[in-house]
């Protein structure tokens, strides 16, 4: 709880702490020439004077660029400086609670899970749009206000983190639950790596299932890289099925076949929502989108790309193939391969073949009985 | 676990569905579905397992290739109103998957069918030497509406053989075939008459064969006269 003191860091007097983070620690502060209160969040500079100036000088650029961004859905960055090895951020205090605290509560109402990612997907757009990615979209980075708002924090910062995070190798370290692939892989990211985070977030939202949880880190970064996720529909049987289709597309494992823009997955998100508030409202016709049948919890479907690897195909609910796949278990071990055919089978099967055959024995006979009129 | 057996599979995959907005994919979808439940009716409820993949269905069709032929063609026809389909057909092992034994399959039927739908291009139809030889022996001549369209290797560096459907194909063989039944009566007679000519020699064949036929002899004289 925050707690009165009279310590300062540059010209913010600080009133109390909010909380701890891997970076540093975040204050309630005061700001005396503007007479506002922000949240101050610290970042201790490293110990070694060539890094720290290094560290510095990147910290004032992401600081800078955070800056810049004014959205609605984005925690404001008031102020940037450093004093006594600490760097720090003046940012907007927000009254509310992280999504990380919300989702320990249980799972989320479908069309709010749906509301805030919109929400979240609106102010990344608005970051990418200027060249900023967050690199960091998780539960503990979105702040739930009230009204249902959401907003981003914590822009750029995350950049400092990994570098901070990274051993001589190149490994990275930490919790990568919410990181892209290519994140956990290492390799340079863009947009598209926020646009991953964000369906992470989502599903958790929706399903209050953890996505590629694992029992440490390369076991999490293995199912980041190379498991599929179950559609939310067979987890949750109430949720529209287009959020099938929008997860399953913000999951891609491959960056180019996933959104390629924060607001396309907006825009999609806004549709879901329109249907969930029309269920809600009980006057769904009007943006009602496809209602496909809530299947059995069964596994997810791999595209046909990925079918050359995993062959397996679950039965469609949309059609009864009962009849069929009865026969089958009931033909068990009995059902064999058609033989092939012969040729004088497939030749009495062929009718222009069977022409050919029989016009040629007529001709031959013919020719036979003119050639040889004494044998007939 | 159950046994496996052959199946003729329809992979019906609809292009760049990972690409699209999920507004379209939902649509897209429904689409593809209602397609297939009017292309299925045709196949009888025991013959046929609809399969669900990400982006598209495969049908598993039981002991007809003909039918899975005649379900492709009609998919790719009914599906020109903006679905951009495109169809793989292959014949192939496929066995009943998971617990339950019945909530899914699997096998290389399935594989090399939703490999083939891959390679086609939208609104195209291709089939694998597999599915051609089936229909061959399901239908024999039939497998000629099946012609070379190339080879392609997927994923797994396997290299098939594939065919499209030509659908004049059928009405070219049946034409040549009657060229041949022609030419051959043509030849065969024709050799039967100079044998008997290069034995005989010409003049008493001649009035042997208008001895035996008396018609011949009155319209030589006929033609004299």
């Amino acid at each position: 709880m925050a707690k009165k003191s009279d310590k300062r860091i540059g010209r913010y007097k600080l009133l109390g702490e909010l909380g701890r983070g891997a970076m540093g620690i975040v204050y309630k502060a005061e700001d005396p020439n503007l007479d506002r209160v922000v949240a101050l969040k610290t970042i201790i500079l490293v110990d070694d004077a060539a890094g720290r100036k290094e560290y510095q000088k990147r910290f004032f650029l992401e600081a800078k660029a955070a800056g810049k961004l004014n959205h609605p859905h984005i925690v404001t960055t008031y102020d940037f400086g450093e004093e006594n090895g600490i760097a720090y951020l003046a940012m907007e205090l927000l009254e509310g609670k992280d999504l990380r605290a919300r989702l320990q509560e249980g799972v989320l109402p479908a069309a709010e899970a749906v509301d805030i990612a919109k929400q979240v997907a609106e102010g990344l757009g608005y970051a990418h749009e200027r060249g900023i990615v967050h690199r960091d979209v998780k539960p503990g980075n979105i702040m739930l206000l009230g009204r249902g708002r959401a907003k981003v924090m914590d822009f750029g910062l995350a950049r400092m983190r990994m570098a901070d995070h990274k051993t001589s190798t190149g490994m990275v370290l930490g919790t990568p639950k919410y990181m892209s692939p290519e994140q956990v892989a290492g390799s340079p990211v863009d947009n598209r790596s926020d646009i991953f985070s964000l369906g992470i977030v989502l599903y958790e939202m929706l399903t209050g299932v953890r996505l590629f949880a694992g029992e440490d880190a390369p076991q999490i970064m293995h199912n980041v890289t190379y498991s599929e996720h179950e559609p939310p529909t067979r987890v949750n049987p109430a949720l529209p099925a287009m959020l099938d289709f929008v997860v399953a597309r913000a999951l891609k494992k491959d960056a180019a076949v996933r959104y390629q823009d924060a607001f396309e997955l907006a825009a999609d998100l806004g549709t879901c929502l329109a249907e969930l508030r029309g269920r809600a409202g009980e006057n769904g016709d009007s943006t009602k989108t496809v209602k496909l049948e809530a299947p059995d919890k069964a596994s997810p479907a791999p595209a046909a790309r990925a079918i050359a690897i995993d062959t397996r195909l679950p039965v469609s609910r949309q059609f009864d193939s009962a009849a069929a796949l009865r026969r089958i278990a009931e033909t068990k071990g009995k059902y064999r391969a058609p033989r092939r055919l012969g040729w004088f089978r497939r030749l009495l099967g062929d009718a222009p073949a069977r022409r050919l055959v029989l016009t040629t024995l007529a001709a031959g006979l013919a020719g036979a009985w003119i050639a040889f009129p004494g044998w007939f | 676990m159950s046994a496996s057996l052959a199946a003729s599979v329809v992979f019906l995959r609809i292009h760049d569905f990972a690409r699209r907005a999920a507004s379209e994919q939902a649509r897209l979808r429904a689409q593809l579905e209602a397609v297939v439940a009017v292309t299925t009716a045709e196949i009888e409820p025991l013959s046929r397992i609809v399969l669900e993949a990400s982006d598209g269905v495969a049908i598993v069709v039981l002991r007809d290739p003909q039918g899975a032929l005649r379900l492709a063609q009609r998919a790719l026809t009914s599906s020109a109103a903006g679905l951009p389909l495109s169809a793989g057909l292959n014949h192939g092992a496929v066995q009943l998957a998971g617990r339950k034994g019945g909530e899914g399959m699997t096998g290389d039927g399935i594989a090399v069918a939703a490999n083939v739908a891959e390679f086609a291009s939208a609104s195209r139809l291709l089939a694998s030497r597999a599915f051609r030889d089936a229909l061959a022996d399901a239908a024999p001549g039939l497998e000629a509406v099946l012609v070379p369209a190339g080879t392609f290797n997927d994923p797994g560096l396997r290299t098939h053989e594939l065919f499209g459907p030509d659908a004049t194909a059928l009405r070219r063989r049946s034409r040549r075939y009657t060229l041949a039944c022609v030419a051959l009566a043509m030849a065969l007679i024709g050799a039967g008459l100079a044998w008997r000519i290069s034995v005989e020699g010409q003049e008493p064949f001649v009035n042997a064969m208008l001895d035996k036929v008396p018609y011949f002899r009155a319209l030589v004289l006929k033609v004299n006269y």
